[in-house]
């Protein structure tokens, strides 16, 4: 049983990274506290529903085309976020949230307020292995997830770009004064965010359901984790969920299901405590 | 102002009257075009129509809708038309209580309808008190609520009618070895759990695990393993729609069939089954009203609904459309007998004609009781049959037996 309840934890901690990546970045590189993520996510969703259910398109092909859809309206928002005064964190929380109550209403007056679910039954099976009971879904999302990060990663690591990102991130003023143009830094986090937007709203779509009032839960998801792994610690992102799906799946077989946001809210505050800057992040050093 | 007063002033006399034509010929025919025109009578309406629970809230305004243009058909009450003053309550208290005030202060509405969960209604009912102006709620479970004495307050719903048929058919059809009551970290579904453990304690029915969630919980992997851990036989969720559909497509991931699956929310719609396609196949639902399940002797009444609604909005209505509806036509009703009886249509006496009302709609026989429950809100049992819902239980009421066991996922 345990050994199921882990396989479920790590596929959704990854479909937890997924809605949390988009989020992190932008936020790490621009300061942009963009509260209409989940929103953005949904809408990635509705994009790919829209394209399997009425053009019959494979589920497969409906990614191409939602992750092109998500850049371009991550770029329309970034000429907008742009255009924000000091404070940019408390006044991109407020145009965000005019943005997120803008998109909620666009998305049930185009795709009316029912739920909607992308079902492809395939990924509801057993991978066959009989020792560890695991679904296509499931590997699926770990899949992704992991593929994500190394993607991310070889990005942020080996291209010239990348590194230009991570020293936004680290530094914004030094990146500028070191030569790096950091107004193109926030339009590249936001066409990247964009990307990881468009590959997670097709999922959210197929694995959770879709709901034009579902966004605020991404949005909180993804702030939980960023802050969980450290403003701008991409990498940890990853392990964050993993951390957070497990001590749920854990809290509710053990204790009980009345107990599921108690104790990973506790373990976060306590981890906090101790890493105020994020569990993943260097504290200073 | 003063900058726009010496604007006026400057305008050359021609121009000067000019403008007070145009205005004043804007005002009239404001006034004709305004929908609180005197002789009209105002009903006000406050439900979730944006936010976490728009699409219920929607749905039980186009329900009203209906019922008002109905009743405006048949020539309003004694022949003032009946103009519907909707609100959204952003499905938020705070902003229930402020539609609220402004309707009742500002708008001298007569009376008030609409309303989705208790979160909302509650406090819409506190206000209604204070202005002394009778509330129909459309969707309403809490005991707690009709128990403040709140002699305005009336609901077409009610927790007992979910709990009656549940608890009759788990002891009468499905007599589990091990029951399972999931619910819901709501008021409403809390409620429902603990009353059904009640109902069933007093049956001689155990229940082997009672469990809360948060609704939209994503991964239900945990909760799973442990019903089937403990050889749970059937499960009662008393869950929302989309809980319903993570549960069930996990279930069958985890290939964990119990032998009924009963959701008293959310599942009694042909939107469900559309979303969930063949993995809605046996599962039960509760519901007080769909197109085809109808009170006996309400079938005419009930098509003329479906027609109209139909006509109007494109699709057909559903158990939501029929609350919304059933709360107007009462206000409606209470209202009429007022202005028959040749009273002004007070808030005090439509409050009593209501008290008073007795009236079969397709969906209850509506009367209320001292505190405003309705005395005859029954659901229905339901089975998804052949992506059809098909009522199982009450026997009187029942189109078909129930598929008891359902087949394992492997053998669907």
């Amino acid at each position: 049983m345990l050994s199921a309840v882990v396989v479920s934890a790590l596929a959704t901690g990854s479909f937890y990274t997924l809605v949390a990546l988009g989020f992190a970045l932008i936020y790490g590189v621009t300061r942009n506290f963009n509260l209409a993520h989940g929103e953005l996510l949904v809408l990635a969703g509705y994009t790919a529903y829209w394209l399997w259910k009425t053009w019959a398109l494979p589920f497969v092909f409906t990614f191409p085309v939602a992750i092109v859809a998500s850049m371009a309206v991550c770029l329309a928002l970034q000429r907008l976020f742009a255009r924000l005064s000091e404070p940019l964190e408390l006044n991109s929380i407020v145009f965000s949230f005019g943005i997120a109550i803008l998109i909620q209403n666009a998305m049930r007056l185009c795709f009316s307020g029912n739920y909607r679910l992308i079902r492809i039954p395939t990924l509801n099976h057993g991978a066959g292995f009989n020792a560890l009971p695991v679904s296509y879904g499931q590997l699926t999302l770990l899949g992704l997830s992991l593929g994500a990060i190394a993607l991310l990663y070889l990005f942020m690591y080996h291209t010239y770009p990348g590194k230009a990102l991570r020293a936004t991130i680290q530094n914004r003023e030094a990146a500028a004064l070191a030569g790096i143009n950091v107004a193109a830094m926030g339009i590249l986090a936001f066409a990247i965010g964009g990307f990881f937007i468009g590959l997670a709203g097709p999922l959210f779509g197929c694995i959770h359901y879709l709901y034009p009032a579902t966004g605020p839960e991404a949005t909180l998801l993804a702030v939980t984790l960023t802050i969980f792994a450290g403003v701008g610690r991409l990498g940890g992102i990853i392990l964050a969920g993993w951390l957070l799906a497990l001590a749920e799946s854990i809290t509710v077989l053990y204790i009980g299901s009345s107990w599921r946001e108690m104790i990973p809210a506790a373990l976060l505050l306590g981890l906090l405590a101790l890493k105020p800057r994020g569990i993943f992040s260097d504290d200073g050093r | 102002m003063g900058m726009f007063a010496r604007r006026v002033q400057n305008l050359r006399p021609g121009y000067r009257f000019s403008c007070f034509c145009a205005a004043a010929g804007f005002m009239l025919l404001a006034a004709a075009v305004c929908p609180t025109r005197a002789g009209s009578l105002k009903i006000g309406e406050i439900s979730p129509l944006s936010g976490r629970l728009a699409k219920q809230g929607l749905e039980i305004d186009r329900g009203i809708q209906v019922a008002i243009d109905m009743a405006n058909r048949r020539g309003g009450v004694s022949g003032r038309k009946i103009v519907l003053l909707s609100r959204d309550d952003q499905s938020r208290p705070g902003v229930a209580i402020s539609r609220a005030e402004e309707l009742c202060s500002l708008k001298k509405v007569v009376a008030l309808t609409g309303g989705y969960v208790d979160a909302l209604v509650g406090p819409i009912a506190a206000v209604a008190q204070k202005y002394r102006v009778p509330y129909v709620a459309s969707a309403s479970l809490q005991k707690e609520l009709a128990q403040h004495r709140n002699r305005y307050f009336f609901r077409v719903s009610r927790l007992r009618g979910f709990i009656e048929p549940l608890c009759g058919s788990l002891t009468e059809q499905f007599k589990p070895r091990r029951l399972a009551v999931l619910y819901a970290a709501t008021p409403g579904a809390t409620e429902l759990a603990q009353d059904l453990r009640s109902c069933l304690a007093t049956r001689n029915i155990r229940v082997a695990m009672l469990e809360k969630f948060r609704p939209g919980t994503p991964d239900f992997t945990p909760l799973i393993l442990k019903l089937a851990a403990q050889k749970i036989d059937v499960v009662v969720s008393a869950g929302f729609t989309p809980d319903h559909m993570l549960m069930v497509r996990q279930f069958k991931e985890h290939h964990f069939s119990p032998k009924a699956y009963i959701g008293p929310f959310g599942i009694a719609s042909r939107r469900f089954v559309a979303a969930m396609g063949p993995n809605a196949e046996y599962l039960y639902g509760t519901c007080a009203w769909n197109p085809g399940i109808t009170m006996p002797g309400t079938e005419a009444a009930s098509k003329t609904f479906i027609r109209q609604f139909s006509e109007r909005y494109q699709h057909a209505p559903n158990t939501t459309n029929m609350h919304g509806y059933t709360s107007a036509m009462a206000l409606i009703a209470a209202m009429r007998s007022v202005a028959a009886a040749g009273l002004p249509l007070t808030g005090n006496h439509i409050r009593d004609a209501l008290s008073r009302l007795d009236m079969v709609l397709p969906m209850e026989h509506l009367a209320f009781d001292a505190h405003g429950n309705p005395l005859h809100y029954h659901h229905v049992v339901v089975q998804i049959q052949h992506g059809r819902l098909v009522p199982v239980f009450p026997p009187g009421r029942a189109a078909a037996a129930a598929i008891f066991p359902a087949p394992a996922w492997g053998k669907r």
